[in-house]
């Protein structure tokens, strides 16, 4: 057909455009965040062996991806404040970068949306939607639309970082417990 | 199948660059996620339909769609069909009456309803239904002219494994159609073009999965089951098709290329066919179909 190529290419044309990738905050950012108050924050080597990933994934009901999770222990002057974690989570077409602070006792203190590159949900960001993690330990129900109210147009997104703070919990209590 | 007109496009993608992504993981099955309130989104759809197996036949379907979401769960569609039938070389009886060159002209529009019952990632299982009416006033098929009116009902059903990186897409679909054909002057006397008014009912059955290999990126695969009924001859055609599909998306935009062949088709045949096991009449060899969607 004639004209074809061209009129297929137009539409095609009009939608090529660069969308940047959105980073809010930094590791360092994110710990000056979660922990304030935290003089150090060093870095916590650990290495997941297979039973441990499994047992994780049982008892969280997601896998967890990375044998080494990047891991902080933050202190103030030697005072033990809790755990500081970047983890990834999918989002609906790339990975969701967030930072979870978790208390010794297992305690979700906060989290924060490193970067969120995703159409809708951007309200993951929102300070109310974070705060419904404070408090939560691994035994909370973790459960959109139950315990953790969903964000319409980024439902999986909204899921996936859900299960993963729920995986982070577990992963201190199997790995981290002092 | 005749791809080289559909080259420089997979170019002009390839140099896209980075962006991001949506909905529409295959070409033909759908997904049951629906658009937020407030939200909305266009797609432009180009379906490159060819090979009847003798002659020439080349089409090009084009369908600008407009999606907006008037609650969380509940989404209106609207959209603009134009067409484009090139054929020679082959005549069938009651379907193909001339060759033809039509080159692009308007062909029909469409409206629509989706309402999400069940959210994939929140339900464990997405259930989506969706009603479309649509009107067209040339044959897809001929290029004639034709007055179609269409209603449409479908299920749409979706599950997330692993995480959301692997995605199946099931569709079950039903269709009732009222068509009535103009005249067309100067057809030979044996040649069969009835216009007397007719009905038909499509039912349709559609399966794929599509798996997330590198953020942004998706490859899928898909097959579908088609059937239509017509007062007179009972099953009129059905066919089976399948084939792959690549998936990029980013936040703003996103584009699926597919391409599906037949595998198997039954029902009515035309004189002298010579492969008799695929339907060839209404349906080609070959289908290539580029989505491209823009969220706002």
């Amino acid at each position: 057909m004639r004209h074809t190529p061209a009129l297929i290419m137009m539409p095609v044309a009009a939608f090529v455009c660069q969308v940047q990738a959105a980073d809010y905050l930094s590791t360092a950012e994110a710990q000056a965040v979660l922990f304030p108050q935290a003089s150090t924050f060093s870095r916590q080597e650990v290495v997941l062996t297979k039973e441990q990933l499994k047992a994780i994934k049982k008892a969280s009901g997601v896998r967890q991806r990375k044998t080494m999770p990047p891991i902080w222990r933050a202190e103030r002057e030697g005072e033990f404040l809790g755990w500081f974690y970047v983890d990834d989570v999918i989002g609906k077409h790339e990975f969701i970068t967030y930072a979870a602070a978790i208390s010794p006792e297992g305690e979700v203190r906060g989290i924060e949306i490193m970067s969120y590159r995703e159409t809708h949900g951007d309200e993951v960001r929102n300070q109310q939607w974070r705060d419904q993690f404070v408090g939560k330990k691994a035994d909370a129900p973790f459960k959109l639309n139950e315990d953790i109210i969903n964000i319409s147009g980024a439902t999986l997104s909204c899921r996936n970082i859900t299960d993963g703070v729920k995986r982070l919990l577990v992963l201190q209590e199997m790995v981290l417990k002092e | 199948m005749r791809v080289k007109s559909l080259i420089p496009m997979i170019g002009l993608l390839g140099m896209a660059g980075s962006a991001e992504a949506g909905e529409n993981l295959l070409g033909y099955t759908k997904g049951a996620e629906v658009l937020p309130k407030g939200a909305a989104e266009l797609y432009q759809w180009v379906t490159q339909r060819t090979d009847k197996g003798q002659g020439e036949y080349t089409a090009y379907d084009l369908k600008t769609e407009f999606e907006y979401g008037i609650t969380n769960r509940f989404n209106m569609t609207g959209a603009f069909l134009a067409q484009s039938i090139e054929t020679s070389g082959l005549l069938i009886d009651g379907y193909l009456p001339e060759e033809i060159d039509t080159g692009l002209e308007p062909a029909g529009i469409t409206v629509g309803a989706k309402y999400n019952f069940l959210s994939p990632a929140a339900d464990d299982f997405g259930l989506t239904m969706a009603l479309e009416g649509a009107y067209m006033w040339k044959d897809p098929h001929s290029g004639q002219d034709k007055d179609t009116f269409t209603v449409e009902l479908a299920m749409y059903m979706q599950k997330f494994f692993m995480e959301g990186q692997l995605v199946w897409l099931g569709n079950l679909g039903m269709e009732s159609t009222y068509a009535h054909r103009a005249d067309i002057e100067g057809l030979p006397a044996d040649f069969d073009w009835p216009t007397e008014p007719e009905m038909e009912i499509g039912i349709a059955a559609k399966t794929g999965l599509s798996y997330r290999f590198v953020p942004n990126w998706y490859i899928g695969a898909e097959i579908f089951y088609e059937e239509e009924f017509e007062t007179e001859v009972g099953s009129e055609r059905w066919s089976v098709f399948a084939g792959p599909s690549i998936h990029y998306g980013g936040a703003r935009w996103w584009t699926t290329l597919t391409w599906v062949t037949q595998l198997k088709g039954g029902g009515e045949v035309y004189e002298g066919q010579i492969d008799q096991n695929l339907h060839l009449i209404e349906k080609t060899e070959d289908e290539i179909r580029l989505k491209v969607g823009y969220n706002f």
